[in-house]
């Protein structure tokens, strides 16, 4: 089994707080990785940190056997690394269609054509500006961005955060659908028992340091510690 | 008295049409990069030289032509050399640069070309006045306005169909994001950076037929060009159209009645813009749609 991303002994800082503490993992190309961990346990951080938006101090990082460590972050992304940020991070003034423009144009089978065959609605609303949008319909618009860049590896920061339930299933299918596509995927969710149910393996996050990593089905089958480990949230959300 | 006043109002649009373009320079650097450019009547200085320079060679189109692109390789090679390792910093460190950065061109200027002023000539059809009626509206006002607003439409077309322009306008916005999405941010605010300076080129050249050369030429037109930004709404280019014009046509008609408050207007219609609206005139809106 091959890695798409490969991290080994993360230390990140803001400032002088020591948020990330020896983070490693892996992504295995072509399966969903869950990276999982309550709140500000400093998973927008380890994510960050492999975008090199936040570059770790310490530690190395391994994209597609490309050594990224010390990289800007706009080569780590042209290497095939799609970003759907934390709050999705669309562009507000910028209407729909020119939101799909910024993104490199990395060649392969995404473009805007077929962009708008995924996602209907974001083609009828091509003239509206961003901030126009419904919070799914911007969550779709983050996705698509990221996906534009034709990428290997997608990394995506809560992208269920704040959305209807309803619009939460949509996007766990679209997931699902790039994995199938040959995507390699790295989730990060507030949403545990959801994303270990498309997860092929897991990661729990705390307090900077990772404290579980394994199958997600083994972690979903403990009921007390993905209760404990991935916070309260993981109560409110089950696939109804 | 009418005439007069339209002698002023005239003036006043023609002051501002540069405003303007000097303006959208300044406010496509400071809104990506965070670049207050002290330096940009330099630049401006640099066009008009670059044109007297070269004219003898290529003549008035030729240096119309090559000028604005030539001041903005020098504006590349300024931004990739001293302006980007501030990048990140303070703006404070880049203000202080592009300030010394001003007296250096200007300098240099005197330096290389001697301290009075040169004649720039411009073809003889444009320097006809249309009417002995209407004296003051020479071929040459006409064709420099012109020249004005095909550069903002350009510019226009530039931010708002090409890719470049799109990517530098969602990284005003968001320039992390930007990054995320696989695009060299250093590229972007370097060919950004080139655009505005192209711009203050392109200015020095029409202000050289119409005024002639002097190597404090740019300093005139730089403290308006900042207000013109303030009035409009910093971060909205069309905000930056209508106060640049603004104020040029308040300073114009200004002198009709109290000439020695002409200068004075700028600060005060200012004020009066930011008391009520204190994003000014275009604020709200952000960019340009
Ligand atoms: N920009 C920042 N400056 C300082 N501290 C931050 C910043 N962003 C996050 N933190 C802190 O880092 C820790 C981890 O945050 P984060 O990575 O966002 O957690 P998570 O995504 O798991 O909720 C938190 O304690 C948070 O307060
Ligand atoms: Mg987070």
């Amino acid at each position: 089994m091959t890695a798409a991303l490969t991290a080994e002994g993360l230390h990140t800082y803001y400032g002088k707080s020591h948020i990330l503490q020896g983070v490693s993992l892996a992504v295995a190309e072509g399966r969903i990785t869950a990276l999982l961990g309550r709140n500000g346990a400093g998973k927008t951080t380890t994510l960050r940190s492999l975008m090199g938006l936040t570059p770790a101090r310490q530690g190395k990082i391994t994209i597609f056997g490309e050594d990224t460590t010390r990289w800007p972050t706009f080569r780590i992304a042209a290497q095939g690394v799609g970003y759907v940020p934390e709050g999705r991070r669309i562009f507000a003034n910028l209407s729909v269609e020119e939101n799909l423009k910024v993104p490199l144009e990395r060649g392969g089978p995404w473009t805007i054509e077929r962009i708008f065959k995924l996602f209907p609605r974001l083609e009828e609303r091509k003239l509206n500006r961003g901030r126009q949008l419904s919070g799914g319909e911007q969550e779709m618009l983050s996705i698509a961005r990221a996906l534009l860049i034709n990428p290997r590896l997608l990394i995506l920061d809560e992208p269920s955060q704040g959305l209807a339930p309803l619009v939460v299933r949509e996007v766990f299918r679209i997931i699902q659908q790039m994995k199938a596509e040959g995507i390699s995927i790295l989730l990060v969710e507030q949403n545990a028992r959801m994303s270990l149910e498309i997860a092929d393996d897991a990661y729990v996050l705390d307090d900077g340091m990772i404290v579980y990593s394994g199958g997600a089905q083994e972690l979903a089958a403990d009921e007390a510690r993905v209760r404990s480990l991935a916070g309260a949230s993981a109560e409110e959300w089950t696939l109804a | 008295m009418t005439l007069l006043l339209l002698f002023n109002i005239t003036n006043g649009l023609i002051v501002g049409a540069f405003y303007v373009l000097m303006a959208l320079g300044l406010s496509l650097i400071l809104n990506l990069s965070n670049v207050i450019n002290f330096a940009h009547g330099g630049f401006l200085v640099i066009g008009g030289y670059i044109a007297y320079a070269i004219s003898p060679y290529v003549g008035f189109w030729g240096a119309l032509l090559l000028a604005p692109p030539l001041t903005a390789v020098i504006g590349l090679v300024v931004e990739r050399v001293l302006i980007r390792p501030l990048y990140g910093r303070d703006p404070l460190y880049s203000l202080l640069l592009t300030f010394g950065l001003a007296f250096m061109i200007e300098d240099l200027t005197r330096f290389i070309f001697g301290p009075q002023g040169k004649p720039f000539a411009i073809p003889a059809f444009l320097a006809q006045p249309l009417s002995n009626e209407l004296f003051f509206i020479t071929g040459y006002r006409l064709f420099m306005v012109a020249m004005v607003f095909v550069a903002i439409a350009l510019l226009f077309v530039l931010l708002r169909y090409t890719r470049l322009g799109i990517r530098i306008r969602a990284g005003t916005l968001d320039l992390e994001t930007v990054a995320a999405l696989g695009i060299n941010v250093r590229l972007l605010r370097s060919l950004n950076f080139a655009v505005g300076i192209f711009l203050a080129g392109l200015s020095g050249v029409l202000a050289a037929g119409q005024l002639g050369l002097e190597p404090t030429m740019g300093t005139g037109l730089l403290m308006p060009s900042f207000i013109a930004i303030i009035v409009g709404g910093i971060g909205s280019l069309p905000g930056t159209l209508v106060g640049g014009l603004l104020i040029g046509v308040a300073s114009g008609v200004t002198a009709v009645f109290f000439p020695a408050a002409s200068e004075a207007v700028i600060y005060v219609l200012m004020a009066v813009i930011l008391l009520t609206r204190p994003r000014g005139l275009f604020g709200e809106e952000g960019m340009m749609g």
